[in-house]
């Protein structure tokens, strides 16, 4: 079993013990429940809080020892946060960045993921591994001079200074590449002799098997793009331009001790990704699973 | 040593798949007993149930006297040689074989003992540093029976051991097992789905079908006196011919063929026929005109298909061809015949048969009639 | 001759019209920097002025004089030091305990893995919030078992100590996952055959599962360690990026202060190529050290 069929059997990993083994039992369920129910509440309590605060009262939230149950659903603090700062605008921001950054990785990596797969041409080897090498190098390196260049550009302050650097991602090249790999290449030989032409070959038939992978890399992306925070920090100074991150930091900043609001803020901010997560919990996880694969 | 005795033993996956269905029986201490049958008959699932790897449904399995439903794997003080060899890949052949001793806390001098004796015993003196990555084939599946021999346990337990060697070294291996087993004489229960095997290593062999026990016996007796349809066309290769017969007043017709054998009661029978059976020789007995479709020769003798008139009737009851009723039905026939024959393809040839060689099943049931 | 050279060219063509774009975006976006960023480290510049003159090699010697960036590399490498170990060992037992098949297993799962997708910015408030000093949860429940209560960013330790909780949070789900994978690819007959062998749960684990699992826990502690000598939102966060208290100072806070505050890009050039270069190292390090204990099963 290669190991590139073994991570895309992987959804959530099921089980490897065997069913059923002679054994004594003592409680009516297994004995694992009592370390993996309170290590989920753990995990789950910032959470958790995080909401239960968002429906208390400025008043409760300033209480010690702390409110456990609201006295009563402050849903007020959402569209007070709302109306507080321009949250509004920052999703939009935020969306439009993630949205745009998205899709234009998943053509160019496409497109470039192709190539090196399955087109030879001059260089190849050289400029992928050139592609590669820039992913070794940590991003306070290249933080400085991307600022320099996007001010060169005129794109200073403006939502372009957040896409245009992140237009493409080499992982996400890298990533595709391997997958592309895996495809039986009969396919796409029969469809050229039947007559397509490369970018027909990408799009009507390779992309489409693909999904999967695209779905994989688009999830990853948008994480990635929604919840960064050093380079919209860098690339953006009037708070119109601000991503949620960015937002977020500043709103917490000038309302100190109104947590009740700054967590509803939070939990709005936090709502898209959420969604995406639920929606596609499978393809974080088999993201992840190649990546340690591969490792 | 130790016996080792399946009571009504019964396992079902997901309450509805019996995958062993009423096993009964008793592995006499010191015996080799072989599990045979094909894919799927349950014989690796009795296995594992030995081994406390799979939970037994119902029925009890014992140990030397001792039940061990409810016993975990490593208190069972038996050892097992997986298919696959299940070699530590992370340890040196040495250390693959201490561990199963580590493990129980034997005494170093006592472990080094066992080992070099081991060691010596299969060969493995050269590879004792080397990772299962570096071994081939044949030498991780010596390593793999060391581990078990090592362990000096109660009962061997192996599971289609051979069944990832090339050819050669297959024949090889089994002869090295037989002389293992003399020399030892530990209780050993062998899963395997190849009947040459079988008959070669067992003392005794169980056919098992559909996780029900169709017989056991000595192999010799199993081959000559067949229980039941499965188990005749189970065991012997080329396997053994059948064809629809009626029965009438003690003759029974199959076709072309007419025997007389007294003792059965009228009706449609099932007709069973080893290809040594079958000769081109020897006068005075009932034969057939058999057409020659392919000609296999062996060496030392010539396998030969071909075809005699007669309704064929599958190896297993429920997979018998519907009888088609509008043309002449002709049965495929395998017989054996000396090299010294030519025999060519299209030829017509008589085949004797002496009426003592021929099997007679019930068709409904499959069980041996005589 | 003709056909197969023009078929050739235009795979050439064809190859160099699909990697264009990505080539051209990263080659201003990656490789220019990349380059950039070295020349910069030899100049002094405010990131205003476009005047950058040539120092040489100052700011690579100011390096050494630089007291701040000593707190900043201290407190980067006890970071580290503790984040590492507690999140790639705390993954493995919890990725162990969440391989198998038992009622509510994929809420388990759900629960660990759902802090990854946090952003860094979301966590740093809820846990800002958590861990006040007044009214924070944190506080309470400590108060429960009988510690605390504790301003825990009120000192440098304290702030360190909430960072390393709120990132090992954040993170550990993501090697519960590489780990789960690991867990998954060994055989289970292994397993069984070391059952056999007499092994108990314990056993099995020290001497089957652990060491099997190498190559997993290498590249686990390789990008953790890679992660976390980069730690700069959180810490950003808590100082909100405002005048020092050099307490909870990391190595990358300090040098995009310097870039963006105190105009001292140059420098903060060097600083990133230093951190750069001590990334490699301590990578190439763990590599060498890591393939000695490991054993590649295959």
């Amino acid at each position: 079993m290669t190991t590139e069929a073994h991570a895309d059997r992987l959804v959530w990993p099921d089980d490897a013990e065997a069913a059923e083994r002679p054994r004594r039992r003592w409680l009516p369920f297994s004995p694992w429940h009592l370390v993996l129910f309170p290590l989920a509440l753990i995990m789950l309590l910032p959470l958790v809080w995080m909401i239960v605060t968002s429906l208390q009262t400025q008043a409760e939230s300033l209480r010690f020892p702390p409110v456990l149950v609201p006295g009563s659903l402050q849903l007020d603090n959402y569209p007070n946060a709302l109306r507080s700062a321009p949250f509004g605008r920052w999703f939009l921001n935020t969306f439009i960045v993630t949205t745009v950054v998205v899709v234009s990785n998943l053509l160019l990596c496409s497109l470039a993921g192709y190539a090196f797969a399955r087109i030879r041409f001059f260089g190849r080897e050289a400029t992928f591994i050139l592609l590669l090498a820039t992913l070794m190098v940590p991003f306070q390196v290249v933080m400085i001079p991307t600022f320099l260049i996007v001010k060169k550009l005129g794109l200073f302050d403006s939502l372009p200074a957040l896409i245009a650097p992140n237009l493409v991602n080499a992982f996400g090249i890298f990533m595709l590449r391997q997958f592309f790999r895996t495809l039986p290449v009969e396919l796409e030989e029969a469809a050229r002799i039947d007559g397509a032409s490369r970018l027909g070959v990408l799009f009507k038939i390779v992309l489409p098997l693909s999904l999967p992978a695209l779905a994989t890399l688009a999830v990853i992306q948008f994480m990635w793009t929604w919840n960064d925070f050093l380079w919209p920090l860098i690339a953006v100074f009037s708070q119109r331009n601000f991503t949620l991150q960015l937002g977020l930091t500043v709103f917490q900043g000038s309302h100190d001790v109104f947590w009740p609001l700054i967590m509803a803020g939070n939990v709005m901010s936090m709502i898209p990704m959420l969604l995406v997560f639920f929606a596609a919990q499978r393809y974080f996880v088999r993201g992840i699973a190649t990546t340690g694969l591969k490792g | 040593m130790a016996e080792v005795r399946f009571d009504r033993v019964t396992k079902l996956f997901d309450s509805s798949v019996a995958a062993v269905d009423d096993l009964s029986l008793t592995v006499a201490d010191g015996e080799f007993l072989i599990l045979v049958g094909p894919s799927g008959c349950g014989k690796t699932t009795a296995l594992r149930m030995v081994a406390g790897l799979e939970k037994v449904t119902s029925g009890r399995i014992a140990i030397d006297g001792r039940i061990i439903n409810d016993v975990s794997p490593r208190d069972r003080d038996i050892a097992m040689v997986f298919q696959n060899y299940a070699l530590y890949p992370h340890m040196t052949v040495l250390r693959n074989l201490a561990f199963g001793l580590r493990q129980r806390k034997v005494q170093a001098g006592e472990i080094d003992r066992r080992v070099r004796e081991v060691s010596e015993m299969l060969g493995l003196d050269d590879l004792l540093g080397r990772r299962p990555a570096q071994l081939s084939g044949g030498q991780r599946q010596r390593v793999a029976m060391g581990r078990a021999l090592v362990r000096e346990p109660r009962a061997f337990l192996l599971d289609e051991p051979l069944s990832n060697l090339d050819a050669k070294l297959r024949v090889q291996m089994r002869a090295e097992l037989k002389r293992l087993h003399q020399h030892l004489g530990v209780t050993t229960i062998y899963v395997t789905h190849d009947q040459v095997e079988a008959m070669t290593l067992g003392d005794r062999i169980a056919v098992l079908s559909g996780g029900k026990l169709q017989q056991l016996g000595p192999p010799q007796e199993v081959y000559d006196h067949p229980a039941n349809v499965f188990v005749a066309g189970f065991i012997g290769s080329p396997p053994m011919n059948l064809l629809r017969a009626t029965a009438v007043s003690g003759t029974i017709t199959a076709g072309d063929l007419q025997l007389d054998i007294p003792g059965v009661a009228d009706g449609e029978v099932v007709v069973g026929i080893r290809p040594e059976a079958l000769r081109p020789a020897g006068d005075g007995l009932p034969s057939v005109p058999f057409t020659i479709d392919v000609v296999e020769p062996l060496g030392d003798e010539i396998v030969v298909h071909g075809s005699v008139a007669g309704r064929p009737a599958g190896g297993e009851l429920e997979e018998q061809i519907p009888l088609s009723g509008s043309q002449p039905a002709r049965a495929t026939i395998t017989a054996r015949f000396d090299p010294q024959l030519r025999p060519k393809v299209g030829e017509q040839v008589p085949l004797r048969i002496s009426p003592d060689a021929v099997h007679v099943f019930d068709p409904a049931t499959g069980e041996a009639l005589r | 001759m003709g056909r197969l050279r023009r078929a050739l060219a235009s795979d050439h063509l064809a190859g160099w019209a699909f990697v264009g774009p990505a080539v051209l975006l990263i080659g201003v976006f990656g490789i220019l920097p990349i380059v950039w960023g070295l020349v910069l480290s030899f100049q002094k510049s405010d990131l205003i002025d476009p005047n950058t003159p040539f120092v040489g090699l100052t700011n690579y010697r100011a390096l050494a004089n630089d007291h701040v960036l000593r707190i900043a590399a201290g407190h980067t490498l006890v970071y580290t030091g503790v984040f590492v170990p507690v999140s790639v060992i705390g993954a493995l037992f919890i990725a162990v305990a969440l391989n198998r098949k038992i009622h509510l297993i994929r809420f388990y799962r759900t629960a660990v893995f759902v802090p990854v997708v946090a952003s860094t910015i979301a966590t740093s408030i809820m846990f800002l919030w958590l861990f006040d000093a007044q009214y924070g949860l944190a506080n309470w429940l400590l108060g429960k078992i009988g510690v605390g209560p504790f301003g825990f960013f009120d000192s440098p330790r304290g702030a360190l100590y909430a960072i390393i909780a709120m990132t090992v949070w954040g993170w550990v789900g993501f090697d519960v996952i590489i780990y789960l994978a690991a867990l998954q690819g060994i055989p289970r007959d292994l397993v069984e055959a070391a059952e056999i062998d007499g092994a108990n749960r314990w056993s099995i684990f020290r001497s089957i599962t652990v060491p099997l699992l190498g190559p997993a826990t290498l590249l686990l502690v390789v990008w953790s360690s890679i992660n976390a000598l980069q730690l700069f939102d959180e810490v950003y966060f808590v100082t909100h990026g405002g005048p020092p208290p050099y307490n909870t100072a990391v190595v990358v806070w300090w040098l995009f202060s310097l870039a963006f505050r105190f105009g001292a890009a140059g420098y903060a050039a060097a600083i990133a190529y230093v951190l750069f270069l001590a990334i490699l190292v301590l990578t190439m390090i763990q590599f060498r050290l890591g393939n000695r204990v490991v054993h590649y099963s295959s």
